[in-house]
């Protein structure tokens, strides 16, 4: 994205963290949106299913974590890893038979996201610990002081399609406009924390519940309608946000795919394309081969 | 099948907060949390929901538990107009009756003679007489489900049920998409903010203890939205400014727009008031075996 920014004033902490386990209780069961039980995968451990760029929907999973789920296990450390994790920020394994494999933060959800090449994931498991790069709290656009931006790499803001137009606004690209309708559970939160659900996206459930969102991918960028994320979530007419979907599949109701937040401002401060390509895939990739060249 | 009554046990809460007074408001502006939780006064049902200066303000005294799942129990079982005794402290034996209930952790809302709460302390027990989840009301069509309400109260809150459905009288309608914190929420155990953006005429007239209806909110397993359901509940406190937050509602009528019809009354809604709950009569002991 062509913006001006204040990244080279931001710093990099070491967070450690470790994969968590999938948690359950003895009551087994939950319930969806119809009353029907269920028993499903989705939330802790390593989860073998949705890389950036695939369905977010459609897979038999309740709240579908990409790859690593990450936590620390002291509470205050946890939320500063929870925090200052950003969406494109490194992570490697450290122990385990992953250990020096290598992925990429692609959101919050009470975990740290971290999607991988299957060999990384298919290699760890429960208890490998991590390391994130934490970077990118903080970023500001010089010349758009009404659009907040959280959890956003600027290695992967720099990758992004637009940037400052002409006529001042913030061109952003996105893959799926989303109705303030659709805000589930996560709103009333802060937006460091955890991610948005979206309703409507139930797929093959009845027509009542849809709102058009069956078809969105780990990693789309969308632009969430009368919603701001600037200091916690919630509906406000004439105000947009930004995210990335990193959460999928979801079976409890009130709940669904789920984007974290990118940027939030007045509408009149942005200028959204529709663009399917709007994936999160292709800016960390080309995050990936920027920040290789300065290295070497 | 018969609705069955439990007595429970809970305790007056003490507000709070964590090693930093401030939250942070919808426009970035930190603000100390007055009035979430513990006992309140000078605030009272039929006060604008925008009166008072303060965050999540309610009437009363909130109550919990020390131990979480029996905190959890406290607040799925307890419904709006159980009757409340005061068990220990300088105000045991006053009666008052639960008014609502809140999310996350679970606490009951709790309203109280006046000169009771006046002597009513953090830590005090109260006896819950828990009744309402499960009970039905005469004539109920199916489809049209309710929670979260001792059946007694629902002729003093206009709800009419009738063969062709239920009709009830309501400050207003207001979309789903005002939802916030509570979405996605069992709401037995959770009310749903409803983040009404500022200005907006429905908050300007909004009091506590307004019933209030919610378009295309269906709250029967977990809150969310659903196209055609229509959720009818109770205002149990003011407004916050915190994004996604504020008037919290108890859902306690749920069911398809045909079958549950609000009929808004923007200027002249009376909801539940002082008087209702303090004239409640004695008990009839529902939920007895025998």
């Amino acid at each position: 994205m062509k913006v001006e920014s204040n990244a080279d004033r931001l710093v990099t902490q070491l967070l450690a963290g470790e994969v968590w386990p999938a948690t359950a209780d003895r009551h087994a069961y939950r319930v969806d949106a119809d009353g029907t039980p269920f028993v499903l995968p989705g939330m802790g451990g390593v989860t073998l299913a949705g890389h950036l760029g695939e369905p977010a929907t459609g897979w038999a999973s309740d709240h579908l974590e990409p790859g690593l789920s990450v936590r620390h296990p002291d509470p205050a450390a946890n939320y500063a890893l929870q925090y200052l994790s950003c969406v494109g920020n490194e992570v490697t394994l450290v122990s385990g038979a992953s250990a020096g494999g290598r992925g990429t933060v692609i959101g919050q959800h009470a975990f740290v996201l971290v999607d991988a090449a299957d060999h990384v994931l298919e290699g760890a498991t429960v208890g490998d610990r991590v390391t994130v790069r934490a970077y990118g709290q903080g970023l500001a656009l010089r010349e758009h002081p009404s659009v907040r931006v959280k959890n956003l790499d600027p290695a992967v803001l720099a990758a992004m399609p637009g940037g400052t137009r002409p006529d001042g606004r913030l061109e952003v690209h996105v893959a799926v406009d989303v109705p303030a309708d659709a805000a589930g559970a996560g709103g009333g939160m802060a937006s460091e924390f955890a991610n948005t659900d979206l309703m409507g996206a139930y797929a093959g459930l009845d027509d009542t519940l849809s709102l058009g969102l069956e078809s969105l991918r780990i990693g789309d960028l969308v632009v969430m309608r009368d919603t701001d994320h600037s200091w916690g979530r919630g509906y406000r007419p004439g105000w947009v946000t930004i995210g990335t979907i990193s959460t999928g599949q979801c079976a409890l109701f009130g709940h669904g795919p789920g984007p974290t937040t990118l940027l939030s401002g007045p509408a009149e401060a942005f200028h959204v394309v529709t663009n399917a390509d709007a994936n999160l895939s292709a800016y960390v990739a080309e995050s990936r081969r920027t920040r290789t060249e300065v290295a070497a | 099948m018969r609705a069955v009554a439990v007595n429970l046990a809970g305790m007056v809460e003490s507000p709070a907060i964590g090693p930093t007074p401030y939250r942070v408001g919808v426009d970035g502006h930190p603000y100390v949390p007055v009035g979430d939780g513990g006992i309140v006064l000078g605030v009272g049902l039929g006060d604008l929901v925008s009166a008072a200066l303060g965050d999540h303000v309610s009437p009363g005294a909130t109550v919990g538990h020390p131990d979480q799942p029996a905190r959890h129990g406290l607040t799925a079982y307890a419904c709006v107009g159980n009757p409340v005794v005061v068990r220990s402290g300088a105000s045991a034996g006053a009666t008052g009756r639960v008014f609502g209930k809140r999310g996350e952790d679970g606490r009951l809302l709790v309203w109280l003679p006046d000169e009771a709460l006046e002597r009513l302390r953090p830590g005090d027990g109260v006896a819950v007489r828990a009744y309402g989840q499960g009970a039905s009301l005469p004539g109920l069509p199916a489809g049209v489900e309710v929670l979260n309400l001792d059946p007694w109260l629902a002729p003093a809150l206009g709800i009419t049920v009738g063969p062709n459905g239920v009709e009830v009288g309501v400050r207003a309608v207001v979309p789903s998409r005002l939802a916030g914190n509570g979405i996605g929420r069992p709401a037995q155990q959770w009310d749903v903010d409803l983040a009404f953006p500022a200005g907006d005429p429905v908050l300007a007239a909004l009091r506590l203890g307004d019933l209030l209806a919610v378009a295309d909110l269906d709250v029967r397993h977990n809150m969310g939205f659903r196209r055609g359901h229509v959720t009818v509940g109770l205002v149990v406190h003011g407004d916050s400014p915190m994004p996604g937050h504020g008037p919290g509602l108890v859902p306690l009528l749920c069911g398809p727009a045909a079958l549950l019809r609000p009929v808004a009354d923007q200027a002249g809604h009376e909801g539940l008031t002082t008087a209702t709950l303090s004239e409640a009569p004695a008990s009839a002991a529902p939920g007895r075996a025998g």
